[in-house]
């Protein structure tokens, strides 16, 4: 963490709460991503993880500050702040499933205008995905789940995206394909995007990624590399019962 | 769209504006019902068939159309073209103002919700002084079925080339993308209450229209007709029947059941309704996805895409 902060954040977060109805799930969550790293948010069922998500892509209110590239993120629609980037692979998928692959990953560039841009984005993510250039014209939810995941992260990708926040993404997969995904979420990170991993499966997470928060009740509990986070005594006994 | 398509359908258009000329007055009679019928099940096309929300306000529209017609020329003495405009002008408050809280609504709580929006319609109208409280308004009569009938097919192919110009566009997709998934659609930037509230207004405008043609052919608007649900049930059987999200699909639909049903209703008469019903009931279990989706796939499928929705339905 430290060497980083002379950097300015891509996505700053601060003292965020939100909840549902009167509920509150979050509670003063601060958090910085900064640009081009891939930062995993792990912790178990009903943490609040996907919450967050949900704050930060403006589906859900709450208060607080969210500042992205410094635009001020908590007034905003979901469609603006989409605009601006922040992309999210949403938990389950959520593939318009009768449609073909192909139209798929176009409606991830449905709010871009740039015809040209979009013809080669198309074939720069089908030859970053040989698996669905072999089923452009398949109906997405004809595809194994693998298949199907990998569809929404091509999608998203179409979107141009600055942060990709992907959620649960090994969720109900085998390991040898989460592993795949893995692969190609580095891939990804590489070609300049940055990365927001949402996961339950906290080795998988910390493995992959650069930094990691771990939350646990709608707190942040543990910070920092994850390198380190992986061997801290603490997270494993919260999370592996070791 | 290829060249012989464009074709056949321009001359179905020249058949269909030809008939004040050669066919009888009881043929354009039936003309107006079926052609109003058909801009309805167009209307609902929109909203039930592209956006995936099954409406069942949108006779609603249609009542609002009517009675902006009425109002304008009976109370206001006004020219039926500004009655069309108040008509949709109602039409869009309506949708706006009812759309944007009913359509969070999704399945069968936005049908449930839709109907009672129509049942309760007719309540506050009845009450409504300028609208003629439930007795009803009488219009200035106009003898000129022809005219009614060529202003019930231009509506028609109105409200069908912008169903045509929308399934071309960015807004016709992002309405199917809401349909294929609603929370995918609103992942990708669509902004979904935006173009939910605009999908179900313009089926709303296409449905005054009708309503205001009917009401100034009928000359009489009372609530109870105005907002008539059977009317709904109506327009939904239609567009189903000929293939909801397709451009012609509810035209051929309404088309092919008004001819059934005047056909019933002149050779068996008093039991035409069980037969009707029959018809539907077999539309249902030979071909679920409607007409349109039925010859896609029997050219691929023959005689098996019967037999495999027969299965689907463990008969």
């Amino acid at each position: 963490m430290s060497g980083k902060t002379h950097r300015t954040p891509l996505l700053k977060v601060e003292n965020l709460s939100a909840g549902y109805g009167g509920m509150h799930v979050l509670h003063d969550i601060t958090l910085e991503v900064y640009p081009a790293e891939m930062v995993a948010l792990v912790g178990s069922n009903g943490a609040g993880k996907t919450t967050l998500l949900r704050a930060l892509s403006r589906i859900l209110p709450c208060t607080g500050s969210i500042v992205m590239n410094g635009h001020e993120l908590s007034g905003m629609t979901p469609d603006q702040a989409f605009g601006l980037g922040l992309v999210q692979v949403p938990e389950g998928r959520q593939l318009f499933d009768r449609m073909t692959v192909q139209d798929n990953l176009l409606m991830g560039s449905y709010r871009r205008q740039d015809k040209a841009a979009v013809a080669r984005d198309l074939d720069k993510i089908y030859s970053m995905f040989p698996r669905l250039t072999e089923r452009r014209r398949q109906l997405a939810g004809s595809m194994s789940g693998g298949e199907q995941q990998m569809c929404a992260m091509a999608r998203a990708l179409m979107a141009a995206p600055v942060l990709m926040m992907v959620d649960e993404m090994s969720l109900g997969l085998a390991p040898v394909v989460v592993e795949q995904l893995m692969e190609m979420l580095a891939a990804i990170q590489r070609d300049g995007v940055t990365v927001l991993l949402v996961e339950q499966d906290v080795q998988l997470a910390l493995s992959g990624a650069d930094r990691a928060y771990v939350m646990e009740t709608g707190r942040i509990v543990h910070q920092g590399l994850a390198k380190v986070l992986i061997d801290d005594p603490a997270v494993q006994q919260a999370y592996w019962g070791l | 769209m290829k060249m012989w398509k464009i074709g056949l359908v321009l001359a179905a258009l020249a058949v269909l504006a030809g008939v004040p000329w050669y066919g009888s007055d009881v043929l354009i009679q039936f003309g107006i019902n079926a052609l109003l019928l058909a801009v309805l099940a167009q209307g609902w096309n929109i909203i039930g068939g592209y956006t995936g929300y099954a409406s069942f306000g949108n006779s609603v529209f249609y009542g609002l159309g009517g009675y902006g017609v009425a109002i304008a020329m009976v109370q206001w003495q006004l020219p039926f073209a500004v009655g069309m405009g108040f008509g949709v002008v109602l039409a869009v408050v309506f949708a706006v103002l009812l759309g944007i809280p009913v359509l969070r609504l999704k399945g069968h709580y936005f049908a449930i919700a839709t109907l009672a929006l129509s049942q309760v319609m007719t309540a506050i109208v009845s009450n409504v002084g300028i609208a003629g409280q439930n007795i009803g308004l009488v219009l200035p009569p106009l003898n000129n079925d022809p005219l009614f009938y060529e202003l019930s097919l231009g509506l028609l192919t109105i409200a069908t080339l912008t169903i045509w110009g929308m399934t071309r566009s960015r807004f016709g997709f992002g309405l199917i993308a809401i349909r294929e998934n609603e929370e995918g659609a609103a992942v990708m930037g669509v902004n979904t209450t935006l173009y939910k509230v605009m999908a179900f207004a313009l089926s709303g405008i296409f449905s005054a229209l009708a309503g205001g043609i009917h009401a100034y052919w009928v000359t009489f608007l009372d609530p109870a007709s105005a907002f008539d649900i059977s009317l709904n049930v109506k327009m939904i059987i239609m567009a189903v029947f000929g293939g909801p999200g397709t451009v012609l699909g509810p035209i051929v639909g309404a088309l092919t059941l008004s001819t059934i049903s005047e056909f019933l209703s002149s050779e068996v008469t008093s039991i035409a309704g069980l037969f009707f019903g029959l018809v539907i009931v077999v539309a249902v279990v030979l071909m679920p996805r409607g007409l349109a989706d039925m010859l896609r796939r029997m050219r691929k499928m023959g005689w098996g895409y019967f037999i495999e929705n027969i299965r689907a339905h463990r008969l």
